[in-house]
């Protein structure tokens, strides 16, 4: 029943496309792009995506105001002829700033331009030093060095592409820390979606089989799950605090840790702390979902398998696992996937410290909290490469069913 | 299968533990938010009842602004949930019924999306925000939708599917546009589904935090969840103050479970569980 879609139809689908568009398609695109680049908005030189010659205006006029200023005052002490010339030169300072007294940002130039500009700016700077070191035995006010110091970043306005291809990529397989909070996340996914399962899965079978109480059981397990996760590691923080935390002074009272206070100050502390918050917030998730699926089991396979006297480990593993695996598979993908992008917990609960730096949280001080956009996109996307395995492994190599067109 | 008597008692127990494990945190937040500051540390830190009981805690708080950041989490969840809730159905309906060129296409789009690791777009996000001049305001709602609608659609697109064609069929007989198909005959009966994606997509938005966090640092447009975490960097470890506002802002999750348990389960089991 393949037909075409009518217009009417694909508008249906028109808000959709949009708002995925600016807030998913264009974002990761963008992402793509800046690790392309050496990106930094927090350094003049490389605060954008610059493909070819770029000149930083207001930097110029700035550096050429204070020059002409500074030697404003080595006039008074220079004789006449030498007086004369420097007059001149700073008139052509001033000519060369002046069209770019009114700019405000950085702005393109095409790379003849910005070679003539270098080249006069070159020779101002030779003859400058001509007449200061003709004039070796007079005190200068300022001196060499103040135009040195200014002439240096004037060169520097005069910016050159920083696209760097796959620099930064390259620079990832370098980069230790990255290794280090690649191997944390997957610590931390492999061992909290490890227990969420087992615990899960013992939580459903019982749920499965007990009538009774199991309102209450659903309820409890749901409010755990539905808060914010940022409240839930705020509330584990405190059970964790070396001082007054009971969780930490329970461990430390049956000897899992030498002190109260190495809950969280510990490298093996501190993970364990960030899985057991992970654990308690997402069993009740897992359990839920593989309930869901022994419910839809059909009773009557139990009864065969009985009839046929299997023992209950033969009947989990022959009927119940088999049947399950479906729903299990989904269930243990979306979880892995969550774990793995794990932001919020850790950062609230740790900030990355002691070893629980995990990729999200690495990435997001690059980015936002260093404003290196370059090198911080290029650890996100390693990241989304990452996550694109780990799907492809369930989906492809497990064969878990995502999309059913029936 | 004939369950016996050990096994029913080991059920049981373990049914408790989990219980007691569940709900612990949330009694030991709630019996520390009633603490006095000085009760909070040293000996009469793991006392389970305070010498002297006091709500300063919760007076505080309240002076501190909890409320307005429950204000806010309230405008943004309730926005989204409007938007999303409109774009999903509108979505899933073309999906549940139409087959063309493309689709599954469009399906793994959106299901890829939503498996995409949320870091990637903050930063692009927030770049964007920074040059539209929209930073600290609720245009951040419009952000969720990279977290949210994935979702909910999936949720729609489940209960859609559930929906037999015939009714729609003979809509369609009597002369219905797919407008007032969907409208007026598809809608009604699909509300129940709608109600739990709605759910949902509340309770994500209410849960966001990365977004809110990066782009909403002024005070006056915080969330819950980032408010909260500010009143520890600010005022260092009050755990009296930071216990009693999480009492707070856990009671609205607390009453969207007891009230709404049934469809918040129908919408985490939607399309991870095939029937």
């Amino acid at each position: 029943m393949k037909k075409r879609i009518t217009a009417k139809q694909a508008a249906f689908l028109l808000p959709l496309f949009l708002l995925l568009a600016v807030f998913a398609i264009y974002p990761i695109i963008t992402s793509v792009v800046y690790s392309l680049f050496d990106y930094r908005t927090n350094d003049q030189t490389v605060a954008g995506l610059y493909t070819g010659s770029n000149f930083n205006a207001p930097l110029f006029y700035e550096d050429c105001d204070y020059s002409v200023w500074y030697l404003g005052d080595e006039l008074l002490v220079l004789d006449e002829k030498d007086g004369a010339e420097l007059q001149g030169i700073m008139d052509e300072i001033t000519a060369l700033a002046e069209p770019y007294k009114d700019t405000k940002e950085v702005v393109k130039m095409s790379s003849k331009d910005a070679e003539a500009m270098q080249t006069s700016i070159a020779d101002i700077r030779t003859r400058l030093t001509d007449i200061f070191e003709r004039n070796g035995d007079v005190e200068f006010y300022n001196g060499l060095e103040t135009q040195d110091v200014l002439f240096d970043e004037i060169e520097g306005c005069f910016i050159n592409s920083n696209f760097q291809g796959l620099e930064a990529y390259k620079q990832l397989l370098r980069d230790t820390r990255f290794g280090k909070s690649l191997g944390s996340t997957v610590l931390f996914t492999a061992v909290s979606v490890f227990f969420e399962l087992c615990l899960g899965m013992g939580l459903a079978l019982i749920m499965n089989k007990a009538i009774k109480g199991i309102g209450i059981v659903r309820t409890t397990a749901l409010i755990p799950w539905a808060i914010p996760t940022a409240v839930s590691a705020l509330m584990w923080s405190y059970m964790y605090d070396g001082s007054s935390g009971i969780v930490a002074k329970v461990f430390a009272d049956l000897g899992f840790i030498a002190a109260p206070e190495q809950m969280l100050l510990s490298a093996g502390g501190a993970m364990t702390a960030a899985i057991l918050a992970d654990v308690w917030k997402t069993t009740p998730y897992m359990a839920l979902l593989l309930l869901a699926g022994l419910q839809i089991i059909d009773a009557g396979l139990y009864e065969s398998a009985m009839v046929d006297g299997a023992t209950p480990v033969r009947t989990f593993f022959s009927v119940t696992l088999p049947l399950l695996k479906p729903s299990m598979l989904v269930a243990l993908l979306f979880r892995t996937l969550d774990a793995f992008r794990v932001y919020d917990l850790i950062a609230v609960l740790t900030g990355g410290a002691q070893g629980t730096e995990t990729l999200s949280i690495y990435a997001y001080k690059l980015m936002i909290g260093q404003s290196n956009y370059g090198y911080g996109s290029a650890v996100v996307l390693a990241m989304a490469v990452c996550v694109a395995i780990i799907a492809f492994v369930f989906v492809k190599v497990l064969g878990a069913e995502l999309i059913s067109d029936d | 299968m004939k369950t016996s008597k050990s096994t029913k008692t080991i059920s049981a127990i373990i049914i408790v533990a989990f219980l007691a494990v569940m709900v612990f945190p949330f009694f030991w937040i709630l019996v520390t938010s009633f603490k006095p500051g000085e009760e909070i540390f040293g000996k009469t830190a793991f006392q389970i009842i305070a010498n002297n009981p006091t709500v300063q805690n919760f007076k505080t708080v309240i002076e501190k602004g909890i409320l307005d950041s429950i204000k806010n989490s309230l405008i943004v969840s309730l926005v989204t949930t409007v938007y999303v809730v409109a774009v999903s159905t509108l979505t899933s309906y073309i999906l549940a019924r139409c087959h063309f060129k493309g689709k599954n296409m469009l399906m793994a789009l959106i299901l890829g999306v939503s498996m995409f690791p949320q870091m990637v777009v903050v930063g692009p996000i927030f770049n964007m925000f920074y040059k539209l001049d929209l930073l600290n305001s609720y245009w951040v709602t419009l952000a969720y939708s990279s977290i949210t609608l994935p979702s909910a659609t999936w949720i729609m697109v489940a209960h859609f599917k559930r929906i037999p064609i015939s009714i729609e069929e003979a809509a369609h007989i009597d002369g219905c546009t797919t407008w007032q198909t969907l409208w007026k005959i598809i809608f009604p009966v699909a509300l129940p589904g709608v109600f739990t994606c709605a759910i949902m997509t509340f309770i994500s938005a209410w849960n966001e935090y990365l977004l809110t966090c990066t782009l909403n640092s002024d005070k006056m447009y915080q969330t819950v969840p980032v408010a909260i975490n500010a009143l520890r960097t600010q005022f260092s470890i009050l755990w009296g103050e930071i216990t009693a506002a999480t009492v707070v802002v856990v009671i609205p999750t607390l009453i969207i479970v007891l009230l709404f348990q049934k469809q918040i389960v129908s919408g985490m089991v939607s399309g991870a569980v095939k029937e």
